[in-house]
This record gives C-alpha cells, sequence and structure tokens, in this order.
C-alpha cells in the first residue's frame, strides 16, 4: 500500500509525462504480484480477532458495527438467460453471542443488492452489506484486469471462483456474505452461489438471505425452464414479493435483472407495498 | 422436524401431519397419529415435546367430550379453541408447562363455517385462513399465501396440500414423505389420500 | 432475542381537545415469521376506556380475558362503569401480583372519565405507571414512536386532527420496525362516540 501511495505522489509533484525514461520505469515496475495480492487489512494484535470483533457486533456494544441482517435474493436459470431479483431493506440490529438484547429496526429500504461488477456481470448481496460492497467491487478490480491481460472476458467460473478464493483466506475471521454471481459468458449463462464459508456451486435455481425459504416456496412451485421472459421476470418479482411479506427483515422494494446474451438488463424497481395491493386486487389463479 | 399443515376452503378445512415418531435420530414408526377427535366436527393435530402432544391433545379431547355428554350441545370450534389455549397457557406458568404446537380444525355447525386456528407452544392462538407448524411453515407459509383463496373446493384443498407436501419434499433436508390429510366438514372428519 | 420482542407489536395513546385516541399495529409474528396480520391489540374496557397490550402475545390474550373478568366484576359490584384513573391502577396491581414472574406486557390505557376528562397512561411489565399529558408509547416500536409524537403531537387536537395525528405517527413508525405494522386499528374516543378504524399500511 505505502508503495502505491509512494508512486502516485511522486508522480504527481516531480515527474513528468514526457520523460521516457520514468515512463519506462514505471512500466517495468508494475508488480504482478503486488496487483494481484489479497488487499491488506490490520488486523487487531489479540489472540482471537473474532471475539475482538464480536465486542463491536454484538448489539450492547458502544460502538457497534451494524451487519446488516435480513435480506431476500434469489436467482434462477431459464430458457431465456437468468433472472436475478433481490429485496431492498437493510436492517439494524443483530443477535451474536449471548446477549440477550436485540434492535430490529429498519434502517433503509433502498439499499442496493445486485451489484453490478461489470456490464456482463451481477453479484447478489446476502449477509453483511459491507463484505459484500468490498469484495465484489475488488472482484470487478481484478474481472477487469484480466480483461486487459487476456483480450477477453473472464468466465463466470473463474470470476466466482476469484471470489471465493479471497474470501476463504479470511475464513474464521468474521467476514459474513452469500452471494449469487451471475452472467453470460462463452458457454452461456452462468450462475454460481458463492459464501464466505467457501462454499462455491454452480446452479440452476438459488434463494440467499432470511427471507430465501419463503422465496423458495414461490419460486420452486412457478418454475419451469420453459418460462417466456416477461414470465420469468414476475416469478422473480412474486417471489421476492412473498418473501418480503412473511419475512420481517426483508421488504422495501424489489429490483429484477435479466442476463442475457448482451450482457444484463435492469427490468425495473417495483415498490412490495403496490405490488400487494395490486397482487390483493388480481384473482390468484388455479392451482395446478 | 416435524410439520403440521392447515387450510380451509368454502366449506371444510383440510390438515394433514407428517406421520413420523421420531426419537432423537432414530425413527422410531412410519403411520403416528398426531391428531385427536376433539368432537365431531373438531379435529386437535399437534407437535412437539414428545408425549407432551398425545397427553395435552387427549386431555382437551376428554373434557371437550365430557362438555358434549354433561350439555347435550357441542362447543364451537371457537369455544374449544379458547378452552385449549386457556389451558396450554395456565400450564405454561406451571412447574412443568407441555410444550406443544397445536391447530385446531373446526366446522361450526351453527354457523355453517369452517375455521382454523393456530396455537403454539406459548399459548398465543391465532384465527388463520391457513397455517403451519414447524420447519414447513417457513417453506409453505409464502406457497399458500400465493395461492390460497377463501372459496377453494376440496379437490382443490388437496392439490395445494400436494403442493406444500412437494415442496418441501423438494427443500427439506429431511424428507418427509408421509403425511396423513384429514378434511373437517358438515358430515364430519374423514381420512383423504394425498 | 428479548421475550418482549418474540411476537412484535405496538401501541400508542394521544391527548387531545376533550378527546383521547389509542392506535395498535396487526401484527403477530414468531420472531421474523408473520403469523397472521389479523391480530390486534387494543381491546374496550368500557364504553368509553380502552386498553392497549403489547408485548408477549400468549399473555396479550390471557390479560385482556383477565382484565374483562375484572371489568365485569368491578360493574356488577359498584354498579357503575369503572373510571380510566381506577382501571389503571387495577392493571397495576394485576401485573405487581407476578412482581417475580411478571406477564410479558406493557399496557396502554386512554379514555374519558366520568367528567369527559381525557386520560391516557402506560406501564411498565410490573405495573409502574407512568401517566402522561401528551402521548404514552409501548411495544417494539416504542423509540420510533417517541420520534414520531415527539415531532407530529400537539395540544388540543380536535378528534379528526387526532385520528390523523396518531394516524401517522404510528404507520411511519412501524415502517421503521422489523417487527410491527401490517395493518393498523386507530380508535378515536369523544364523549359522544367512539370511532374505531382499520388503516391499510405496508404490508412488509
Amino acid at each position: 500500500m505505502d508503495t502505491l501511495v509512494s508512486k502516485y505522489a511522486n508522480s504527481a509533484s516531480s515527474a513528468s509525462f514526457d520523460d521516457a525514461d520514468n515512463l519506462g520505469q514505471n512500466m517495468a515496475g508494475w508488480d504482478a504480484a503486488s496487483q494481484f495480492a489479497l488487499p491488506a487489512f490490520d488486523i487487531p494484535m489479540v489472540a482471537n480477532p473474532v471475539d475482538f470483533l464480536r465486542a463491536h457486533t454484538d448489539a450492547s456494544a458502544e460502538n457497534r458495527i451494524r451487519i446488516q441482517h435480513g435480506t431476500t435474493t434469489l436467482a434462477f436459470k431459464f430458457q431465456g438467460g437468468i433472472i436475478v431479483a433481490v429485496d431492498s431493506r437493510a436492517s439494524g440490529g443483530s443477535y451474536i453471542g449471548t446477549v440477550s438484547l436485540s434492535i430490529s429496526f429498519t434502517t433503509s429500504q433502498t439499499v442496493k443488492k445486485v451489484i453490478e461488477i461489470n456490464p456482463y456481470l451481477l453479484g447478489t448481496m446476502a449477509g453483511g452489506a459491507a463484505d459484500c460492497q468490498y469484495w465484489e467491487r475488488e472482484l470487478g478490480r481484478r474481472c477487469r484486469l484480466y480483461e486487459l491481460r487476456n483480450k477477453e472476458r473472464i468466465s463466470v467460473a473463474a470470476a466466482s471462483k476469484i471470489l471465493s478464493n479471497m474470501v476463504y483466506d479470511y475464513k474464521g475471521m468474521g467476514l459474513s456474505m452469500g452471494t449469487m454471481i451471475t452472467g453470460w459468458d462463452k458457454s452461456g449463462p452462468q450462475l454460481f452461489y458463492v459464501d464466505s464459508d467457501g462454499t462455491r456451486m454452480r446452479g440452476e435455481r438459488f434463494s440467499v438471505g432470511s427471507g430465501s425459504t419463503f422465496a423458495y416456496g414461490v419460486l420452486d412451485t412457478g418454475y419451469d425452464f420453459n418460462l417466456s421472459i416477461p414470465d420469468a421476470l414476475e416469478l422473480g418479482r412474486r417471489a421476492i414479493y412473498h418473501a418480503t411479506h412473511r419475512d420481517a427483515y426483508s421488504g422495501g422494494s424489489v429490483n429484477v435483472f435479466h442476463v442475457k446474451e448482451t450482457g444484463w438488463v435492469f427490468h425495473g424497481n417495483f415498490d412490495v407495498n403496490d405490488l400487494h395491493w395490486e397482487y390483493q386486487a388480481q384473482p390468484k389463479g388455479p392451482i395446478v | 422436524m416435524e410439520t403440521l399443515f392447515g387450510i380451509t376452503g368454502k366449506d371444510f378445512v383440510i390438515t394433514a401431519y407428517d406421520s413420523k415418531a421420531v426419537a432423537s435420530i432414530t425413527l422410531m414408526k412410519i403411520g403416528e397419529n398426531k391428531s385427536r377427535e376433539l368432537n365431531p366436527h373438531t379435529l386437535m393435530l399437534f407437535s412437539g415435546e414428545p408425549g407432551d402432544g398425545v397427553h395435552f391433545s387427549e386431555y382437551i379431547e376428554r373434557n371437550i367430550k365430557l362438555y358434549g355428554i354433561r350439555n347435550g350441545i357441542e362447543l364451537s370450534p371457537r369455544a374449544v379453541a379458547s378452552f385449549a389455549r386457556r389451558e396450554l397457557a395456565d400450564s405454561l406458568r406451571s412447574r412443568k408447562p407441555y410444550s406443544v404446537n397445536l391447530l385446531i380444525a373446526g366446522f361450526d355447525v351453527k354457523t355453517n363455517k369452517p375455521s382454523l386456528y393456530w396455537l403454539d407452544h406459548l399459548a398465543s392462538l391465532a384465527d388463520v385462513p391457513f397455517a403451519a407448524h414447524g420447519y414447513g411453515a417457513y417453506y409453505c407459509l409464502s406457497l399458500l399465501d400465493r395461492y390460497h383463496r377463501e372459496d377453494i373446493t376440496e379437490e382443490e384443498g388437496i392439490k395445494l396440500l400436494q403442493k406444500c407436501v412437494g415442496e418441501l419434499r423438494t427443500r427439506m433436508i429431511l424428507n418427509m414423505p408421509d403425511f396423513v390429510a384429514k378434511i373437517v366438514n358438515k358430515d364430519g372428519i374423514r381420512l383423504v389420500q394425498l | 432475542m428479548s421475550i418482549m420482542e418474540y411476537n412484535g407489536g405496538a401501541v400508542v395513546a394521544m391527548v387531545g381537545k376533550n378527546c383521547v385516541a389509542i392506535a395498535c399495529d396487526k401484527r403477530l409474528g414468531v420472531q421474523a415469521m408473520t403469523i397472521s396480520t389479523e391480530f390486534p391489540k387494543t381491546f374496550q374496557a368500557t364504553p368509553k376506556t380502552y386498553i392497549g397490550l403489547p408485548g408477549l402475545a400468549t399473555d396479550v390474550q390471557t390479560l385482556s380475558e383477565k382484565f374483562r373478568f375484572k371489568v365485569n366484576m368491578y360493574k356488577l359490584k359498584e354498579e357503575r362503569e369503572i373510571e380510566p384513573r381506577t382501571l389503571a391502577h387495577l392493571v397495576s396491581s394485576t401485573l405487581y401480583e407476578r412482581r417475580f414472574g411478571p406477564w410479558f406486557v406493557e399496557p396502554v390505557i386512554a379514555g374519558l372519565d366520568k367528567e369527559n376528562r381525557p386520560f391516557i397512561c402506560s406501564t411498565d411489565l410490573i405495573g409502574c405507571i407512568n401517566f402522561a399529558k401528551d402521548f404514552v408509547v409501548s411495544g417494539t416500536t416504542s423509540n420510533q414512536l417517541y420520534g414520531m409524537c415527539e415531532s407530529l403531537w400537539e395540544p388540543d387536537l380536535e378528534p379528526e386532527d387526532l385520528f390523523e395525528t396518531i394516524s401517522q405517527s404510528l404507520m411511519n413508525a412501524v415502517d421503521r420496525d422489523c417487527l410491527s405494522g401490517w395493518g393498523a386499528q386507530v380508535t378515536v374516543i369523544t364523549p359522544d362516540q367512539v370511532i374505531t378504524r382499520t388503516l391499510k399500511s405496508r404490508q412488509d
């Protein structure tokens, strides 16, 4: 980190761009090892960093880090690509350890839980919001570097593996993330589940977060690989809506994305309150 | 991982319980009856602490039956649920509380309306159009929100229940193939094939 | 997880000009899972007095029955309705009876006394009464309700304005609480009528 800072500090103050030698030196000084090394974090100088962190994630802690708790996210493959749908609630309060105090308030109803890594890659967010945001952004940087060096886009399998490898290095240190990485590469639409335990798996249909079971209930019963694009978008949206209705820690609005060959397309933000009264007004259809 | 279901329809309530009797990691029996008929039009389903369910529901059953014999008139499902709740609530603050989750399904012959009561181990009572106990609730309540209507027929009720059981088979870690379903309507209580 | 937050719920009461209002949400949950959205937490005690009981649902139900019994017995013995202030002390002593194994509810009482003077109060779970001249809040949403009431409430509101104020306070407060909401019920008590309205609110 220090070397990076001093390099930029130099170029800003004394080094001139027409100095060919200097430029050459900078190029030669490009250090792949440092570029691909894991970011350095200061680790508390204690025997067990996890216990130390816990002191700041307990509900009773004075300077508390609020780990975002509730979420419903889902993604599924179908004939037309992949649908990604998420809720948008951030809830404060947590229950970690044995303290019997908990706070359960809604911090925000407008959180972006789909992270647009690049025009072809999407990542979803469940668990620690900061963890997901930071590591998926780092993933985006690495995917861009890959693209520049190899003159082609990274595969979703490789991208998700990078993420998995990065977070696995911090296993047991309190990272919390459950994410789905989706995209379209040479071999077609791809969907991976990656979490902070180090689990990484390819799949057809995933839902992650506190409301995931409720989303699965609707998703599984309404799913068909041959769904049309509008029907698939509606299924994703509806599954999230039902999860927000039953799960206290999910809510706000639904964000829907469609991943296709030309990249992902955002298909709108829907307030679940509007959806609720809309669905209430329309017939529910047959039970097949 | 016991699961109970109850769904009301136009003129009936359909209920289901998984018929597995489990002791720690051992499956003791398939085909265990987890329901009791409290009176000709009221059925109680139970899950929870082994033993408590049978003892509590039979205690309620005998008292409801006794009421019927003494007074020559049966209690309405609402009254049965209220009685069961109070008994459970009083037991909650006793030395040895019952730890049991219940569904009370009934058909009120006076008003000609079906009713379903959800009662948990803390004795919180809720009058609901459909309900589930156990981990199955986490998968099936949203599903029921999605498909349930007030005016479903018995055939649709069975289909809906099959959907719920199907969902548990795809998502629950322990799959539970052995569900027993019972319907309560104006004619009484009967077993149905899922 | 505190037992007071196991089922979720919110109650608020406000004083207006010759009137009072009491409101509650309608959720019954088991921690994060919503079981029912038809579970109001305010109960009529006398024609002009209501009692709100947020807290552990089982105790909400047991106590609502217990208070109905006690209020009826009072009426039979005294041949008159119980005054809201008297009811507050009845509630308080009922709760303190269980000092060492409490009922997990924090009641709110709102009503008009025999001179039609507004009365509101709240108590903690073992019966410490808090008399207030403006508003009282209780339940999992109490922090948010304090914020809303502090900014919206003003003295001498007419019944219709009081209804609007208490409704906006409750609805906006529960929208910031995961464990409460899913509909609301508001009751405005005036000398000549009691109006109960059900509010349509967010269902997430």
